[in-house]
């Protein structure tokens, strides 16, 4: 039997957080246990925003929807109501889309709705 | 597809003049504060400065409903003991007739790098006279 050290299967365990912490501030990229710490929680942080990131996103479209909607001279919730009644079918992302690159074709919306 | 950013150099900041006088202060600011900030314009960013120049006239004449002139008080703290410094409404407007309206905005802007860079774009002044006539603000209805 060869004689087996631990030296290498220790440094590439610890080299595997190390690089997960780059660009870390100060011992947080340095020291191993300072590191460590620092990866858990920031995957804990990435897996939370991952789903927190189909609101944010949700959020800053009907910011948009409601500032294109009053240029035209209707509330973000009576324009929703009025799509509803309607019956267009188009979501938030697009319509926010819309608002920003086709600002004609946003208030034709408006106008069926109205 | 992907959702628009605001670049920078792509946003166009207008100037608006808003004349206060005989508007109620905490109305008037929160409508200032969205100009501020962009939230009128399709384009908003939370990230990015997307909001407009206000200039604001006749600051000295804004008003308050109710008895607020008399039980409105402006804390600030020094940082030593006992250093818990107050001032009423009417006094403020007396001595600083810029700070009543100043302060109102400023507290109705996030309260954050951006939100200080955004609060610059505010131009306040108490009598009905501007220096900003180069930069040809429009006149605003609130």
């Amino acid at each position: 039997m060869p004689r087996v050290k631990r030296g290498f299967k220790a440094r590439h365990r610890r080299n595997k957080v190390f690089k997960a912490a780059k660009g870390f501030r100060g011992s947080h990229s340095k020291l191993f246990t300072a590191a460590t710490v620092a990866v858990d929680r920031a995957r804990q942080y990435a897996y939370r925003d991952r789903r927190t990131k189909k609101r944010d996103f949700r959020k800053l479209w009907i910011i948009r929807i409601n500032a294109a909607a009053r240029e035209n001279g209707m509330s973000y919730s009576e324009f929703i109501h009025g799509l509803n009644r309607v019956g267009i079918d188009l979501d938030r992302k697009v319509l926010s889309d819309m608002a920003i690159h086709d600002p004609a074709g946003f208030s034709k919306i408006v106008e069926m709705v109205k | 597809m992907k959702t628009y950013v605001a670049k920078e150099q792509e946003i166009e900041k207008k100037w608006y003049l808003v004349d206060a006088q005989d508007m109620i202060l905490g109305r008037l600011a929160s409508q200032i504060a969205s100009r501020l900030r962009g939230k009128h314009k399709p384009i908003f960013t939370p990230h990015a400065d997307t909001g407009d120049f206000v200039v604001v006239i006749n600051a000295e004449k804004v008003s308050l409903t109710g008895n607020k002139w008399d039980n409105k008080i402006y804390y600030h703290h020094s940082g030593y003991m006992g250093g818990l410094k107050q001032i009423s409404a009417k006094k403020l407007i007396e001595k600083k007739p810029d700070q009543v309206l100043y302060m109102a905005v400023k507290r109705m802007l996030p309260k954050n790098s951006l939100g200080r860079r955004q609060l610059k774009k505010l131009k306040i002044y108490a009598g009905s006279e501007h220096p900003h006539v180069a930069q040809n603000p429009q006149l605003l209805k609130m």
